[in-house]
């Protein structure tokens, strides 16, 4: 029995579905869910947190169900929301000594004293939160969720708004958590980050899982070499063989070929001879950004803002 | 239990450490003791400062209650709630800690306002009435914060939250008996007035300046705490965000 197994998972938001038939099977890893904005990452784990009840289909963690056993699930869970929600006028020592009291933890101040030490922050533990950078008030929200013993950590966006060294150290610690036998659930939109610390990521898409692998897998599987070409003029939908176009970030175009080498030159003639000035070529490994742009395409440039979308999702996080 | 006073630990801390929001609160209804209390030229009473203390006492509560209901709306709108809702402590101690938070936040603003009401001349000293009406104020604070609280849950931003409290807020005072006995109100009023929870919390304490026990006031407002409250833990173990 896997530690987090859904069933058919799906979620309807009156006509909008913003989970379908999700089957996922997740086990003392770190799990990263990934997927542009308003494709049912938080819908997920809300769900898997008991906070949303499914429409259809079963979820288990620990094997109790989250629709009828919501009160076996919750003690073995932990939330960390993407708000940031510590209390700024208590002490960090006071956030995690009332989590502690909450979960009825014997010695709540002991166990808040190791929970603190874990995430670093003994030395700042009496100073009142709203002196904490961005990266303590996570490492704090971190340790809250920590005094339990959670079997299962679940991390909305962990590392959002954080600085380049709060993201790594945030990331140093949820690999230290796994490591000693914890499942995280982390659902992000930053690539190289999934790249680098999941065990196992799925992307997901208008409320479907599109791809579930390792991320080493993911890269082999869906693109072998990437040419990325800068270049002035328009791109008319030139192709050669073996070479897919899967995207345009800024004023890079991208393309995804078998062997980088061999389709280089034919493409730059290609893209000659049809007009676009070229002035520079990079023939690179494929990040898992390149397989996020070729699996889902380029969210900004194809799909127009969809306000009414948008406002559903606002009313649903609030 | 013990998760209920761990929550009321929480916000009562948090109250106290924005030490301007505890003096402001106090403000109004000080304002009202002095400027309606001492200034209105009032025919039906000697000593109308008497007659209008219960009034302010329980508009002190009613405003600590009205504005108590923000508390979940921040909790729930900074993310706090999605949290506590996570947890496997019961989800009604959410509520029960939200209530006993502002009712006993409205116990201390009273005291000031019973305080105050004193050294301007009222004669409200015996300690037994004191201790009864305090009782009465609690029930009010429970059945007014339970509601509040349990319509903040359910409501979608502070926006609508402040809207709700200020439509409901002044009719409540002005439809009650704070400010005039109901043989001088005009009929309709007195109609009215005779509805209103807040009236029954003003009748009762009223009734025991004068020396009677209000079993049938007190019993009314215990029935409508106990409906208001089972209502809203059923809403509360059922809450999704």
């Amino acid at each position: 029995m896997a530690i987090i197994e859904t069933f058919g998972l799906t979620k309807h938001f009156n006509s909008l579905v913003a989970v379908d038939e999700m089957d996922l099977s997740i086990d003392r890893e770190i799990f990263g869910l990934l997927g542009p904005n308003g494709s049912g990452k938080t819908t997920t784990v809300k769900m898997l947190t008991t906070l949303l009840t499914p429409t259809a289909g079963e979820a288990k963690i620990c094997g109790y169900s989250v629709a009828t056993q919501p009160c076996e699930v919750r003690d073995r869970i932990s939330y960390v929301p993407q708000d940031m929600a510590v209390d700024m006028k208590l002490t960090g020592r006071e956030n995690v000594v009332f989590f502690a009291k909450l979960y009825g933890i014997p010695h709540p101040r002991e166990t808040a004293d190791e929970a603190l030490a874990q995430m670093d922050l003994s030395s700042r533990a009496d100073d009142l939160v709203k002196t904490y950078s961005g990266g303590m008030r996570r490492r704090l929200e971190l340790s809250q969720a920590l005094v339990h013993d959670p079997e299962v950590l679940f991390l909305d966006e962990p590392t959002i708004g954080l600085d380049v060294a709060g993201r790594r150290k945030i990331w140093e610690h949820i690999i230290s958590l796994k490591n000693g036998g914890m499942t995280v659930f982390v659902t992000t939109h930053y690539m190289d980050e999934a790249d680098h610390a999941c065990d196992r990521v799925g992307i997901i898409d208008k409320g479907r899982i599109v791809a579930l692998e390792t991320p080493n897998a993911l890269k082999s599987l869906h693109c072998h070499d990437i040419i990325a070409i800068r270049g002035e003029g328009e791109y008319h939908g030139t192709i050669v063989p073996d070479v897919t176009f899967i995207g345009k970030i800024g004023d890079e175009l991208r393309f995804k070929a078998i062997s980088g080498e061999d389709s280089g030159i034919p493409l730059l003639r290609a893209l000659s001879d049809s007009g676009l000035k070229v002035q520079s070529v990079v023939i690179r490994q494929p990040t898992l950004d390149d397989v996020f742009l070729s699996l889902i395409g380029d969210q900004d440039e194809t799909v127009a803002f969809d306000h009414h979308r948008f406002r559903t999702m606002l009313r649903r996080r609030a | 239990m013990r998760r209920t006073f761990t929550y009321t630990e929480r916000d009562l801390r948090r109250w106290i450490r924005g030490r301007i929001n505890v003096i402001t609160s106090l403000v109004m209804p000080a304002a009202w003791l002095i400027f309606v209390g001492l200034a209105l030229p009032i025919r039906f009473t000697d000593n109308y400062l008497d007659f209008i203390t219960p009034g302010i006492l329980v508009l002190t509560m009613l405003g600590a209650s009205l504005q108590g209901g923000a508390l979940l709306m921040f909790d729930k709108i900074l993310g706090f709630l999605q949290k506590f809702l996570a947890m496997p402590a019961p989800r009604e101690s959410i509520l029960f800690g939200k209530i006993l938070a502002i009712t006993l936040r409205g116990l201390m603003q009273t005291t000031v306002i019973l305080i105050f009401a004193i050294v301007l001349g009222a004669h409200l000293l015996d300690p037994v009435f004191i201790v009864q009406t305090y009782l009465i104020l609690f029930i009010f604070g429970v059945l007014l914060s339970s509601l509040m609280t349990t319509v903040a849950l359910g409501l979608e931003d502070h926006d609508s939250y402040a809207a709700f409290n200020s439509m409901i807020a002044m009719p409540l005072f002005f439809t009650s008996s704070a400010l005039m006995p109901y043989d001088q109100m005009p009929g309709w009023l007195a109609f009215l007035a005779h509805l209103n929870p807040v009236s029954y919390a003003i009748d009762a304490i009223r009734d025991l300046q004068v020396g009677i026990i209000p079993v049938t006031t007190i019993g009314g407002l215990l029935i409508g705490a106990v409906c208001v409250l089972s209502m809203s833990v059923y809403v509360f173990r059922k809450a999704t965000i």
